[in-house]
């Protein structure tokens, strides 16, 4: 008789299901979606990989929806490139996504990639592109690393960064800081990539600006973190006047939630510059939304109020039944600067063509107002836009959200662009620390 | 002027009594939220040895059951009085939880009893899969808010804090679920011939007791502990694919931690837990998530078993 721990064994199994659920984002997924012209007749084939599983599949759903629009716009071009688009389910897993863009590649001889919400899914595939020299175009996230201190000639974005977004938040908040006085400020962020480059794109910005204030707390969430209230406390406890957050999606709506049964909102202004403007957290605000809230994001349903936004909000909303979130514009920005990069260039085989083209290249897109065309910024390859911060009002023009953004503050695209010496700085420091390491 | 947190801060915020309740509060919240999710878990493993991938699938059914009929009652219901959304709340858990555990209890599970347990954590972690992907085709990828039931109850001061109401009202829920399980295992006659049963099984199968009986019933009562957890959680969070699948990993450190199969161990496990991550979020919030797991990672260094696990020889 061999005698052993039978607990023990309990607790190996245990520990092989946590090993397996957290293997669960790598099974095979099953979203494959083809758009466009078939393989056989298309010119340019283009990978795209977004959630469609997962917290974040409504922006993957989304993305879709924006990529058909595209799609429907080009295909009554006659000069237009004739587009094949796959798009499939990353599972916002790094590793699972470069085996996806690697088989986009060597399978579907993709010559572009493009998509992806989380940063840090977007920064590994960045180097399948890179290694494989073909041009990747993101849509949907927004770590400014991305374009600065990791940016390579074949990665390019066109959808707001951290950076970008940041800097319309530090300028709003110094002019608030004008009129209100306030000084201690809070900072709440996702603990991966994203929230702590926001943090740090917004502290630049704040230093840049000249703005004196104290900081009272940081705190860092896990990702779909479902429970706020020690951070809410910590947060009133730290008496800040404004809290700075880069939650998004439903993280930033249980926030809110559970911020709001507190007199959180009645001490502290709170400010999301990034993805707290986005339409799925208006619809979750409901017809009674906290007091205070400085919200923008990377698209809005109503503004600018032009032909070209109308028109894509509400073509999207014939198409899908309902409004769409910011994601289903970068998805859509981004095949059409394919589409573009791809007609100036004379077609894709010369990706060095390709790469040239789109540095510089100039789009008009729902997001830009009259008068202005969103263009990529040849050092960065990012796109340069203007941003709109505003606060929640009552809207009812586009249900079932009772609430939109309105009292707009506008941010020209020039203001919002990183110097070049914080450029040169921060990639000079990136490649000290590279140095230092090997 | 950015001065930041600084470690002095710290010292002193250690000595403050306000943040000592906060973290207490806090932790006690956060604590009654993981053993509810945990609870089922537990005891569908304490009972049929069956460790259970799909229990996070469970949750996810009830919160989205949830927060569907719950939001489907407020907004075609102008005028229905409010307070019933905490009966949709329970009952529809209670009904997900039903259905859900007597169809895969008597449609897969019974079939397979006598399989290795390593066996089971394959075929319940497929179940998680298939029921992950049926769950997104009942209820679409979109988010569903159901803030209602959360702020109607409004909140309440303790000292200088202000905690929810529906927060303080989710303990209670957890200390009831708690006093529940253990008053069925230790004072009734239903909990007598489960402890025989988890005591030893083919014993029980001599002694007359109906074993299948006793683990339907028994994985019927784990799966609506989930649902129930889904559900009471869906009206303070944003109800979305894959919430289920985060709550399960937590809803594991929880048991190990605990001790697997043991109810008192999950009470234990959630509070360790709980506390530590909340003190964590008060005094060194850059260090959080790395606690929870430390928390685990040194309970199972010095007790393999968990802190409240027996070591039983048992023969191979």
């Amino acid at each position: 008789m061999l005698a052993y721990s039978c607990a023990r064994r309990g607790a190996a199994i245990a520990c092989l299901g946590i090993g397996i659920i957290g293997g669960t984002w790598s099974a095979p997924a099953l979203a494959r979606v083809e758009l466009g012209l078939p393989a056989t007749q298309a010119q340019v084939t283009i990978g795209c990989l977004y959630p469609m599983t997962g917290r974040a599949a409504i922006y993957g759903k989304d993305s879709v929806a924006g990529i058909k629009l595209a799609l429907a716009e080009l295909a009554a071009e006659a000069d237009a490139p004739r587009l094949r688009v796959i798009v499939d389910d990353d599972r916002s897993k790094a590793s699972y996504a470069v085996r996806m863009a690697e088989d986009f590649i060597a399978h579907d001889k993709a010559r572009f990639l493009c998509g992806m919400v989380s940063s840090g899914v977007a920064q590994a595939v960045s180097k399948v592109a890179l290694k494989n020299k073909v041009v990747m175009v993101g849509t949907d996230h927004a770590s400014s690393r991305l374009t600065i201190e990791g940016l390579h000639p074949y990665y390019f974005r066109v959808s707001n960064d951290s950076y970008t977004s940041m800097a319309a938040g530090a300028r709003y908040l110094a002019e608030l800081q004008k009129k209100t006085g306030w000084k201690r400020l809070a900072y709440i962020g996702p603990d991966y990539d994203y929230g702590h480059v926001s943090w740090s794109d917004f502290q630049s910005n704040l230093e840049h600006l000249g703005v004196r204030y104290e900081s009272v707390g940081m705190f860092w969430p896990k990702l779909y973190e479902p429970d706020y209230s020690a951070y809410i406390q910590a947060m009133l406890k730290a008496e800040p006047d404004i809290v700075v957050t880069s939650l998004w999606g439903g993280d930033f709506v249980a926030f809110l939630k559970q911020a709001r049964t507190t007199d959180f909102f009645t001490r502290i202004r709170l400010a999301n510059f990034d993805t707290g403007g986005n339409y799925e957290v208006m619809l979750s605000l409901g017809d009674k939304p906290p007091p205070g809230l400085i919200l923008s994001a990377r698209h809005h349903n109503n503004w600018p109020d032009t032909d070209t936004n109308r028109r894509f909000v509400e073509t999207f909303r014939q198409a899908e039944g309902r409004f769409p979130t910011y994601a289903a514009e970068g998805a859509y920005s981004g095949i059409m600067a394919i589409a573009r990069a791809v007609t100036k260039a004379g077609g894709a085989t010369d990706m060095g063509a390709v790469i040239t083209a789109l540095e510089g290249l100039e789009l008009h897109l729902p997001e830009d107002p009259d008068g202005f065309n969103s263009f990529i910024d040849p050092d960065t390859h990012q796109i340069v836009q203007t941003q709109a911060v505003g606060e929640v009002v009552a809207n009812t023009a586009y249900p079932p959200a009772k609430v939109m953004l309105g009292k707009w503050t506008v941010y020209g695209a020039e203001d919002l662009r990183p110097l070049p010496e914080l450029v040169r700085s921060r990639r000079a420091k990136a490649a000290g620390a590279v140095e230092l390491i090997e | 002027m950015n001065v930041g947190a600084l470690p002095p801060a710290r010292m002193r915020r250690l000595t403050d009594m306000t943040t000592f309740y906060a973290i207490l509060m806090d932790g006690m919240i956060y604590a009654s939220w993981l053993f509810l999710v945990a609870a089922g878990l537990t005891v569908i493993y304490g009972v049929m040895r069956i460790l259970n991938m799909a229990h996070g699938s469970f949750y996810a059914i009830g919160a989205y059951s949830a927060a569907s009929l719950v939001g489907w009652y407020f907004s075609s219901n102008g005028e229905a009085n409010p307070y019933w959304s905490y009966a949709i709340l329970v009952g529809c858990a209670l009904l997900a939880g039903l259905v859900v555990g007597f169809v895969i209890e008597q449609g897969l599970l019974r079939f397979m009893y006598k399989r290795n347990e390593l066996l089971m954590v394959i075929v319940t972690y497929a179940l998680l899969l298939i029921l992950e992907d049926a769950t997104k085709l009942v209820f679409g990828v979109d988010p569903y808010f159901t803030y209602q039931p959360y702020s109607l109850l409004g909140r309440s001061m303790i000292g200088e804090l202000a905690f929810a109401n529906y927060d303080l009202a989710l303990v209670g829920a957890s200390v009831v679920v708690g006093g529940l399980c253990w008053f069925v295992l230790n004072r009734t006659h239903t909990g007598k011939v489960l402890r025989a049963v988890i005591h030893d099984r083919e014993i029980a199968v001599a002694m007359g007791v109906n074993v299948r009986l006793m683990f339907a019933g028994t994985f019927i009562v784990g799966t609506t502990l989930g649902a129930l957890a889904g559900a009471l959680t869906a009206p303070s969070i944003s109800v979305s694919p894959g919430i289920g699948v985060e709550v399960i990993v937590l809803a594991f450190a929880v048991v190990v931690v605990g001790g697997l199969g043991s109810i008192e161990g999950a009470v234990v496990g959630a509070l360790l837990v709980g506390l530590t991550r909340s003190m964590a979020v008060h005094l060194a919030p850059e260090i959080e998530l790395f606690v929870i797991y430390g928390v685990m990672s040194l309970v199972l260094a010095v007790r393999p078993q968990g802190l409240f696990g027996r070591t039983v020889a048992r023969k191979i």
